[in-house]
């Protein structure tokens, strides 16, 4: 029976593979990526089981094994579209018991790409033991247990944010967070460890204290059992297996309750209410097939997390830039700019974002141009703001606040022309993204191969437009910004509205041409 | 004004489609006449959403043409899609946005007044029932109130030919008939309709005109007395359509 669904699963994934080119192509590149991975972690742990100590063998051993079992149980809340194929809900019609319905879900756990090199680092792992026999032995039976622990620790996970999908709102808020926890841990790591050690502690020492509190816990359990037989310390060691047992018997408990209530229970769909007659946006902007599309897009910018991902990179470009060269550095200076370039290639396949919705814009008959200046209105009536509200925040912090001007024309500069670049290559690219309502971080198999280099074609033209803005900002920059402050902003303006204009024109006539053979485009997407 | 009333509310001439090297549509003709509620029948995979996607421009044809009114859908499609309503099978709509939000919207979009708009909206969520989930995002909404939400968006304009996909699926009885009436009205009025449906009995009391179309191609069209030939449509269909089987099963599936 766990035979049936795990062949099922791999059928799933050859029939989609083989009906569509670039995601096989995609999917090649992400196979080859994790042979690396795997190839530079075995040599690693190769030359550490050679030339290392044991204290280094073991902080690898119980840090790398710590941050797997963490990577699994964040994976199902970042990626919700993981591994949908299979899940309890689908397996609920067939008379499977209970204890059945698990094998096969952590079958199919393992038995991805994911499990299976988690299973091949955790047995390679034990290699580190080899100079102490009765470590290494006991390091297999461990291992496997760690394996199982990602297994069900990501399958509990994925149960319960599934059981709070019910709560579509609840689920997208949960993963627009962890997104920004995700893109400032780096910050934040380095602020907590700063905390914890009053600053003073090498990057070696922090590592060493958690390596030391690690084993302890449900995350460190099981790769430190090895370790502590190493060093000849049998209690230690036991009392360690007794904790990963523990947390795996837990873990199983809760998956199996978890199953039960989503096999025999569905989670409802909960619905948001607003009064009748709130029609927002709607009823604010001018009728016409502009301010129809500036409301909707401008709706779309500040409620689809789809798109408030991409707003997140206004505070974290600032902030990253102030950590690493504080806020009198050239990259503190220059982020405003950098941000400018984010959010201007937010909507470079905008149309993709609508779906086959877009079929309903089609049907309307809307002009070209009415469409690109609708959705250029909606992003910049958001984009805007934040890139002068930035611009004045990152000025008045570094205590330059003469630069406001220069920084002002080129970073709207490069906004504006952005946007207009936007307007002819949304009106052409139809990239795989994310459906409405699906996670925003899901990633559709062979998309990052294929859009992620016309992305960098898309920045290059931004770039080569903007060229006039950048040349006189950066003299400015190092002429100081007497003089040459109006200069930029008033070249910033005529360029990038000029480029805006134009980018309405030509992606209007683009979309006129070539509306329906969009549509088409974006109905043969991978749904999945 | 006679020569108004001879132009075809819908003429396909000459459809043809190729999705890869498979024919969906191989040459459809069919005219509709203004003012009639013309029924488009055809069993799964037939063709019906294709052809009517090249009708409403969404789909350009490889060969052939469509013309709504007089008006060449693939040469003005902006003049053809002002007088047509449509309501697509199998896409999305703007789901992040309540019911009245999307109606609103696409009111907008046809560019109507904004004084009109407001009531026409008000006048639609009662015809479609949907008044108590107004302010519901259309994300939350059942798969009939879907359908029900995308009809009122494909009225809003006061098109003069209606393009319906399976209007009637998913939705309950009692607001099939109300909306049965209100395009009865319509079609009185002067109003054309081509709803394409699975089922016959709703065809065969709704609609004035039939065409049954399968592998692409028009098998009869005409009035529904035409082409029904004095048997029940559910019958000439069959008999038209083929691949009715009249065992009774195979012989494990019965229970003694």
């Amino acid at each position: 029976m766990v035979a049936t669904v795990l062949k099922l699963r791999y059928r799933a994934l050859f029939n989609t593979l083989a009906r569509r080119p670039w995601q096989l192509v995609g999917f090649i590149f992400g196979a080859l990526w994790g042979l690396g991975i795997l190839a530079s972690v075995t040599a690693g742990i190769i030359s550490l089981s050679i030339f290392g100590s044991l204290d280094a063998a073991a902080g690898v051993s119980i840090l790398g094994g710590s941050a797997l079992i963490l990577g699994w149980v964040v994976a199902p809340i970042v990626a919700t579209g993981m591994d949908t194929s299979i899940d309890a809900r689908r397996l609920a019609p067939f008379p499977f018991t209970r204890r059945q319905t698990m094998l096969a879900l952590a079958g199919t756990g393992i038995t991805g790409i994911p499990g299976v090199v988690t299973t091949l680092v955790a047995l390679i792992s034990v290699i580190l033991w080899l100079r102490w026999p009765l470590a290494a032995l006991a390091g297999i039976p461990a291992a496997l247990i760690g394996v199982a622990i990602c297994v069900v620790a990501s399958r509990l996970v994925g149960e319960l944010s599934g059981g709070m999908g019910g709560n579509r709102r609840g689920r997208e808020l949960i993963g627009t967070i962890v997104l920004v926890v995700i893109m400032l841990s780096g910050p934040l790591i380095t602020g907590i460890l700063a905390l914890l050690d009053g600053g003073t502690g090498s990057l070696g020492d922090r590592f060493g204290a958690a390596a030391a509190v690690l084993p302890w816990t449900p995350l460190g359990a099981a790769w430190g059992v090895a370790p502590a037989l190493a060093a000849g310390e049998g209690v230690l060691a036991l009392a360690r297996v007794a904790i990963a047992l523990a947390t795996l018997a837990v873990l199983g408990w809760a998956w199996s309750r978890a199953v039960d209530r989503s096999t025999s229970a569905p989670p409802r769909q909960s619905s948001r209410q607003v009064a009748a007659g709130k029609l927002g946006l709607f009823g604010v902007m001018p009728t016409g097939g502009v301010g129809a599309t500036w409301a909707r897009s401008l709706n779309a910018w500040l409620r689809d997390p789809r798109y408030l991902r991409q707003l997140l990179v206004v505070p974290i470009f600032p902030i990253l830039f102030a950590f690493i060269g504080g806020v009198d550095g050239f990259g503190f200076a220059a982020s405003p700019v950098l941000v400018a370039f984010m959010l201007a290639i937010g909507g470079y396949a905008d149309i993709s974002y609508d779906g086959t919705a877009y079929a309903t814009v089609l049907a309307t008959g809307i002009r070209g141009r009415d469409d690109r200046l609708g959705r250029l209105l909606g992003a910049a009536s958001l984009g805007i703001p934040l890139v002068v509200i930035v611009s004045i925040v990152s000025c008045v912090l570094s205590g330059d606040a003469g630069r406001l001007s220069l920084v002002l024309g080129a970073s709207l500069g490069v906004l504006l022309v952005g946007y207009g670049v936007s307007a002819v290559t949304s009106a052409m690219i139809i990239a795989p993204v994310a459906a409405p309502g699906d996670s925003p971080f899901k990633s559709v198999p062979g998309q990052t191969f294929v859009s992620g280099l016309l992305v960098f074609v898309v920045w290059a033209v931004i770039g080569v437009l903007s060229l006039p803005v950048l040349v006189i900002a950066v003299t400015g920059m190092v002429q100081g910004p007497a003089g040459w402050g109006l200069a930029t902003l008033a070249v910033g303006l005529i360029v990038g509205c000029g480029a805006a204009v134009l980018g309405v024109f030509l992606g209007g006539r683009t979309f006129d041409r070539s509306g329906p053979e969009l549509f088409d485009r974006i109905r043969s997407l991978p749904t999945t | 004004m006679s020569e108004q009333q001879s132009v075809p509310a819908l003429h396909l001439s000459g459809l043809v489609k190729q999705f890869g090297s498979t024919p969906a549509v191989a040459g459809i003709d069919l005219v509709v006449p203004s003012g009639s509620f013309y029924g488009l029948v055809g069993p799964n995979g037939a063709g019906k959403t294709t052809t009517l996607s090249m009708a409403t421009g969404l789909l350009r044809p490889d060969a052939g043409g469509a013309w709504v009114h007089g008006i060449d859908v693939w040469r003005d499609p902006v003049a053809a899609k002002r007088v047509i309503g449509n309501l697509s099978d199998g896409i999305r709509l703007f789901d992040r946005l309540t019911g009245e939000q999307l109606i609103t919207y696409t009111a907008m979009m046809f560019g109507l007044p904004r004084p009109e708009i407001a009531p026409r909206v008000s006048d639609l969520l009662d015809l479609m029932d949907l008044r108590p989930a107004a302010g519901t995002i259309v994300a939350d909404y059942s798969a009939g109130m879907t359908k029900k939400v995308a009809l009122a968006c494909a009225l809003v304009h006061a098109p003069r030919l209606l393009v319906l996909d399976e209007p009637f699926e998913s939705v309950d009885p009692v607001s099939a008939a109300n909306i049965e009436d209100v395009l009865r009205g319509y079609t009185a009025s002067g109003g054309s309709v081509i709803v394409s449906s699975h089922s016959m009995d709703l065809v065969q009391r709704m609609c004035d005109h039939v065409a049954v179309i399968a592998a692409g191609r028009v098998l009869a069209a005409g009035t529904v007395d035409e082409v029904r030939a004095g048997q029940t449509l559910q019958d000439r269909f069959v008999e038209l359509v083929g691949g009715r089987h009249t065992s009774e099963g195979p012989q494990w599936l019965r229970q003694s």
